[in-house]
């Protein structure tokens, strides 16, 4: 599926003082794009897809995501892109513990002015979608890891990204619910045309991405 | 701000809730308790002053008769001329004043403390005329007395006796109990001011000591404004002169054996300490579980709350815990209130303010007036307390806010 380009990366760099963790990396993702990011460990993976997801700035280079360079952008500018275009998916799920699961898939939306009906009928929604109708309630503790990495990813979709940025989501689960989880990110690209990019250093996940980007040493080797 | 999430925040998370809350509410209750304490022995301090329906009374102190026989003045109070006493009704910040005149009476076989008091005035001791426990109260300008009842029953003396004084006889009309009444100015025996005014002016040993016009007294009670009272007392001292005794609230707050009564400056400081001691822990224990929301914070802002978002976010759950600790610190302080109410209070009444032959049983004791310590928090100092949580709150909240929304996601969220 291929509607053209959505995210671009140009010229990217990040140093950490002396380190330089990329190294001029460039690439892009087209509309509705299933790509892997793979790498050992310290390759630079989870540092690029930080810079394309708005998460940090490069040193240099640009980041454009549906025409808009982003490099430049304030912190607040970047939280309001992040809101508005992209979703996350983290290897350790990242909910918020005091909040039940609908509330934690709201929790992008909280400071957006709607009808809280409106809210929770979006969250909802997504966690019905995510087979998590009976767990709406439930705080994260109350749910096993598979349930709670399905709320992330409820999460991750419910202000309508354009592009999901998952990294390692399937670190934390054992092999059935790795399954079960790349299942539904198969689903969501294939029948909504997500693009989806996905750090991952398990090479048996990426089979079935549309591209396979490796990574070593801050570079981006094919 | 969303409430759902407060709620949940305040709710779910019940030890930093709950450590935030009583840290602060301590804070918060000491600083009301310490200026209920200092205000209630301020209110202690001006009983036995109240009781007499005065704020400030007057006397002049003089030399000791030479010979202890018929009417003389005791030392601490010699004569007020009838002059001074109108210029004094002048000052600025008086209301009202009494007029009294006490007499030592040393007769052949009995000795008398004598009060003259006037018939109708609200300050000063005709407001013994609520005491009456039989007959009735003076008459002004007849030759009759009251008689002190614990007094009249030790020696006997009924409503209809007539009584030998200084050489004249007073037909007994009634019978006081001064025990309910004041402190001040306690005698045995209480007569028209115009005879009391007359065994002065009529005795060679009041006349020896401190020459007395019938319409001269030795005993002055001032009603005033409360907040000119200082002002006053200084105009008295200086009209007066040195050997005045001027009696205030506050010269009997310094007879009370209290760090609390002592002195302003102390409350002042205790309280500051108290609020400074309520804003480090609002602070640390705030400061501390922000801290442990560091990766939280991180996913707000990854999810794409912005620093505004964030802040508001924190502030509200600050405001409310310190909102909660100003009401909890309130509730601790209105019990120990009403626990330290049962306190009694002994406030020393000065001899020279109730003077007694010191040669007569009893003469020499001290006297106190006994008092439970009025400890209330009144409604300012409980909404001062609230109001100042609330600050405490808001900067704590905005402050910490503040600095833990510049973080940057990236850096939190980074390694799993």
């Amino acid at each position: 599926m291929n509607n053209g380009t959505i995210l671009t990366g140009e010229d990217l760099t990040k140093r950490y003082g002396d380190l330089e963790v990329l190294k001029g990396v460039s690439l892009s993702i087209d509309t509705g794009e299933f790509v892997c990011l793979a790498g050992k460990s310290g390759s630079g993976k989870t540092t690029l897809l930080s810079i394309l997801s708005g998460l940090e700035r490069p040193t240099s280079g640009h980041v454009r995501l549906g025409g808009k360079d982003i490099a430049s952008a304030t912190e607040d500018e970047l939280a309001l892109f992040r809101r508005e275009n992209v979703g996350f998916i983290f290897q350790s799920f990242n909910l918020i513990p005091t909040l039940s699961a609908w509330e934690n898939v709201a929790l992008p939306l909280f400071p957006v002015r709607m009808k809280s009906d409106e809210r929770k009928r979006r969250a909802t929604d997504l966690l019905e979608r995510m087979e998590l109708g009976h767990r709406m309630d439930h705080l994260p503790s109350a749910l096993s890891g598979g349930e709670k990495q399905r709320v992330a990813i409820a999460r991750a979709l419910v202000a309508h990204p354009k592009v999901l940025f998952a990294d390692e989501p399937t670190g934390n689960l054992d092999s059935a619910t790795e399954e079960a989880i790349m299942d539904i990110l198969h689903r969501l690209h294939r029948q909504e045309g997500l693009a989806i990019l996905m750090v991952t250093h398990e090479m048996a996940l990426t089979k079935s991405a549309d591209r396979l980007i490796r990574m070593h040493d801050g570079e981006v080797i094919a | 701000m969303n409430l759902r999430y407060l709620k949940n925040e305040l709710y779910y998370q019940k030890r930093r809730t709950m450590a935030a809350v009583i840290g602060l509410s301590i804070g918060i209750a000491l600083l009301i308790i310490l200026n209920a304490l200092s205000m209630a022995y301020r209110r202690a301090a001006r009983v036995p002053l109240q009781e007499i329906g005065a704020d400030v009374t007057v006397q002049r102190s003089g030399n000791v008769p030479k010979d202890l026989t018929g009417a003389v003045f005791p030392c601490s109070a010699v004569t007020i001329r009838d002059e001074e006493v109108k210029k004094i009704e002048a000052l600025p910040g008086v209301r009202g004043v009494g007029r009294a005149v006490l007499l030592w009476v040393f007769d052949p076989d009995r000795a008398w403390i004598v009060l003259g008091v006037e018939q109708q005035n609200s300050v000063g001791p005709s407001i013994l005329r609520n005491s009456i426990m039989e007959g009735r109260f003076l008459k002004e300008g007849k030759s009759e007395a009251l008689v002190e009842a614990a007094y009249a029953r030790q020696f006997g003396i009924k409503v209809g006796d007539t009584l030998s004084v200084a050489k004249r006889d007073y037909l007994v009309v009634g019978l006081v109990d001064a025990s309910r009444a004041a402190k001040i100015a306690v005698a045995n025996v209480y007569l028209p001011l115009s005879e009391a005014q007359r065994l002065a002016a009529s005795s060679g040993q009041v006349q020896a000591v401190s020459s007395f016009n019938p319409a001269d007294v030795n005993l002055l009670f001032i009603k005033a404004d409360e907040e000119r009272i200082p002002e006053l007392s200084s105009a008295l001292r200086t009209m007066m002169g040195k050997n005045a005794t001027i009696g205030t609230p506050d010269s009997f707050l310094k007879l009370l054996n209290s760090l609390f009564a002592l002195s302003d400056k102390f409350t002042l400081a205790a309280s500051l300490i108290a609020i400074l001691v309520a804003v480090l822990i609002a602070f640390k224990t705030m400061a501390g579980n922000i801290t442990e929301r560091t990766r939280e914070i991180g996913v707000l802002k990854a999810v794409g709350w912005i620093n505004r978002n964030v802040v508001s976010q924190l502030l509200a759950e600050s405001v409310v815990q310190c909102v909660m600790a100003g009401f909890l610190g309130l509730l601790i302080a209105l019990v120990a209130a009403y626990g330290l109410s049962f306190l009694q209070v002994n406030i020393p009444i000065p001899w020279e303010m109730s003077p007694r032959p010191h040669f007569l049983p009893g003469g020499g004791d001290q006297i106190f007036k006994t008092i439970r310590l009025p400890v209330h928090v009144p409604w300012t100092l409980a909404c001062f307390a609230i109001v100042l949580s609330v600050v405490i709150g808001g900067i704590t909240g905005a402050l910490l806010g503040r600095n833990i929304s510049k973080i940057k996601p990236s850096e939190v969220l980074r390694h799993e």
